[in-house]
């Protein structure tokens, strides 16, 4: 049978606080219920009660991955909380057609007590693995875990790492119709990753359903067909995958710069905006170009006024690199539209990273964040692994 | 709806068995006393029975002290006590799974109970390896425990089943439970029998749990049938079917309750940490 994903209008409400958590508690909780009209229908929000998701729908086909991304608290957990039916939906309906495999939690049935080998088999059964299964591919299980000199030792003396790793061989031997992924890949180290991501992208390109909860949007680009984006419980936008994350990565950005226009006036300087990168997407150590337009308000630029460019990595929000202007040597200092052309030799890893334009006022700490753009970045043998971009800039004022 | 709990469970099976396994393994894996300890707490029970009778023997009253009766009762509610109180705590101590990943919720309270049956095995096989010098003997009427034993598996399940999802949604179950076990010994026939109460001892009877303990001691150690009424010397009555019938119809409600009232909660578990 293929497996089939749906989520039709589902809406899911949950209380801020705790409810009441002694019998004690509960019969003064039960009277203020009984007065008239305090009973909450499946519409409305009672005192404390918040919509963690609100009317999100989508469907997910054999041969399709839907990707979903948002911040935190966007409702992302709980979408799949729902459709791995730990959680019911408030409305709307959340079913899945065929055996669902999770990639979630993948170690969570472990008891730290028992050996490796019998916590294969108590995760197996957890997940819904029959035993049959889990004999026939347990030597399958440990060689994927790379760990089997030590199945027999008790899972409380493991590392994290190899806690993980075994975890991740169960789940990953399930042969599920639904694959249900949470943020399992960035299990263990570097080799192991690669080895974990080839096997999703392999049952992905066997063609059954996935959806997949991850913060390496670079990943979610790679692996999805489909994606959505969350915000505060709602689906904020339903697209490409390289189209959900940018409007993310801008989502994100956006909301900085509304706050600083506040005080965009008292620095004197503002970017209006960035043009490029070109190309969008660059091979490791290759180049890219971009032109960054703003226009100077005051009559003459404060001293301490400073802009720049940063360029940070987009699934890990780690800054890799950032230039000021001034150190270019096309800072502008008069009044009027400035533009500037800057040349950057990319020499970063492999995946999507987030171009940003700041103002900023070095001693009175304001930042302003200017319009920023996305680079995706592919790999080439070439590179080697070091950091140092280099930028070369025209122009200025 | 008990048709889906029940096939359900018949799904989960392997699970089931898992769980049971791993409740068992870590009792007795790191347990000083091993096996000895499924046998501690009956014992301990017995000879609290055994000085109770005696002390009232001793001050004149009629409680000789009937070693066989005490001991199958007492056997019977240590299995009790164990099961509830390791099956109420067991949604609790179960948490990470509750909330990460879905199965039917119903196998944790089972397989604490069966964990707990396990060990009450060994009780029991320990107690007829004894029971000749204990006043057990061979008779037709010992058909009579499997019997017993299933009414004692019903009225422990749906209790265990309503004691363990209460527990989830208020804390304070456990102790409620704790102090229910500590008292409920006096209110059930466990160290004494119904017929030192007279012509009242049918309100004793009143708890489910007293039919299934003096039909275990009455074909033990009395070896008579269950289905006679048994009046005794002084004309009170010892033993009615309708004792039996009342056991077997509590202990069937209770569990299709409890069965109920846990699926019926169950979706709301995982909110409830």
């Amino acid at each position: 049978m293929a497996g089939h994903v749906l989520f039709d209008g589902v809406w899911k409400r949950f209380r801020r606080g705790m409810s009441h958590d002694s019998l004690r508690d509960m019969i003064p909780a039960m009277v203020r219920r009984l007065r008239p009209g305090a009973a909450a229908s499946k519409t409305e929000l009672r005192e404390d009660d918040f919509w963690a998701l609100r009317d999100v729908s989508f469907e997910v086909k054999p041969g399709e991955a839907l990707g979903i991304i948002g911040g935190n608290g966007a409702g992302k957990s709980t979408t799949l909380k729902l459709l791995t039916k730990v959680l019911v939906p408030t409305r709307g309906t959340a079913a899945i057609t065929g055996r669902a495999g999770a990639l979630i939690e993948v170690s969570a049935g472990f008891h730290p007590d028992l050996s490796g080998r019998e916590n294969v088999y108590l995760q197996g059964a957890i997940m819904g693995m029959p035993m049959q299964l889990i004999r026939e591919r347990f030597d399958d299980i440990v060689e994927f875990s790379g760990i089997s000199g030590f199945i027999d030792t008790p899972v409380k003396r493991y590392s994290s790492g190899m806690n993980a790793r075994l975890g991740f061989a169960i789940a990953a031997h399930l042969e599920p119709e639904v694959l249900i992924i949470d943020e399992v890949l960035s299990v263990g180290d570097a080799e192991f990753q690669g080895r974990a991501f080839g096997r999703i992208k392999s049952l992905v390109g066997a063609g059954i359903p996935v959806v997949i909860v991850s913060h390496q949007l670079d990943r979610v680009v790679e692996l999805c067909t489909d994606c959505i984006l969350l915000r505060q419980g709602q689906v904020a936008l339903h697209g490409t995958p390289k189209d959900a994350v940018h409007a993310y990565l801008q989502g994100t950005a956006g909301a900085d710069s509304t706050e600083g226009e506040a005080t965009a006036d008292s620095l004197g300087i503002q970017i209006k905006s960035l043009i490029g990168p070109e190309p969008q997407s660059v091979q490791s150590g290759g180049t890219f170009a971009c032109r960054v337009i703003g226009e100077v308000t005051a009559s003459e630029v404060p001293d301490h006024v400073e802009m720049g460019i940063t360029i940070v990595d987009a699934a890990s929000t780690r800054i890799m690199y950032e230039v000021t202007f001034r150190t270019l040597d096309v800072h502008p200092v008069r009044a009027g539209v400035f533009s500037v052309d800057l040349t950057i030799q990319a020499n970063l890893a492999a995946g999507l990273y987030r171009m940003e334009t700041t103002v900023w006022h070095d001693q009175r700490q304001v930042f302003i964040q200017g319009p920023n753009r996305i680079i995706q970045v592919t790999a080439t043998r070439a590179f080697g692994g070091t950091h140092q971009l280099n930028a070369s800039a025209t122009g200025g004022g | 709806m008990i048709r889906t709990i029940l096939r359900d469970l018949w799904n989960s099976r392997e699970l089931f068995v898992q769980l049971t396994q791993r409740d068992l393994k870590l009792r007795y894996r790191q347990a000083v006393m091993g096996f000895a300890w499924a046998l501690f707490l009956p014992v301990l029970t017995i000879s609290a029975g055994l000085i109770l009778r005696i002390a009232f023997a001793s001050g004149g009253g009629n409680m000789a002290p009937s070693l066989g009766g005490i001991a199958i009762k007492s056997w019977a509610w240590a299995f009790f006590a164990g099961a509830m109180n390791f099956a109420t705590i067991s949604l609790l101590s179960n948490a990470s799974l509750v909330t990460k990943i879905y199965f039917p919720r119903e196998v944790l309270p089972l397989a604490s109970i069966v964990a707990q049956g396990v060990d009450s095995l060994i009780g029991l096989a320990t107690l007829l390896l004894v029971g000749y010098w204990m006043g057990f003997h061979w008779s037709l009427q010992l058909l009579w425990v499997p019997v017993l034993i299933v009414l004692l598996l019903l009225l422990t399940t749906g209790l265990a089943f309503l004691f363990a999802c209460a527990n989830l949604f208020f804390r304070d179950v456990k102790y409620i439970l704790q102090v229910l076990l500590t008292f409920g010994i006096f209110f059930t026939p466990v160290l004494f029998e119904p017929t030192m109460f007279k012509q009242y001892a049918r309100w004793m009877m009143l708890n489910p749990l007293s039919p299934i303990l003096e039909g275990l001691r009455l074909t033990l150690v009395e070896h008579t049938s269950l289905l006679h009424t048994i009046t005794s010397p002084a004309g009170y009555v010892v033993w009615s079917p309708w004792y039996l019938l009342y056991a077997a119809i509590v202990g069937i409600a209770a569990t299709l309750i409890g069965m109920i009232a846990f699926r019926k909660s169950a979706s709301y578990f995982a909110e409830y940490y």
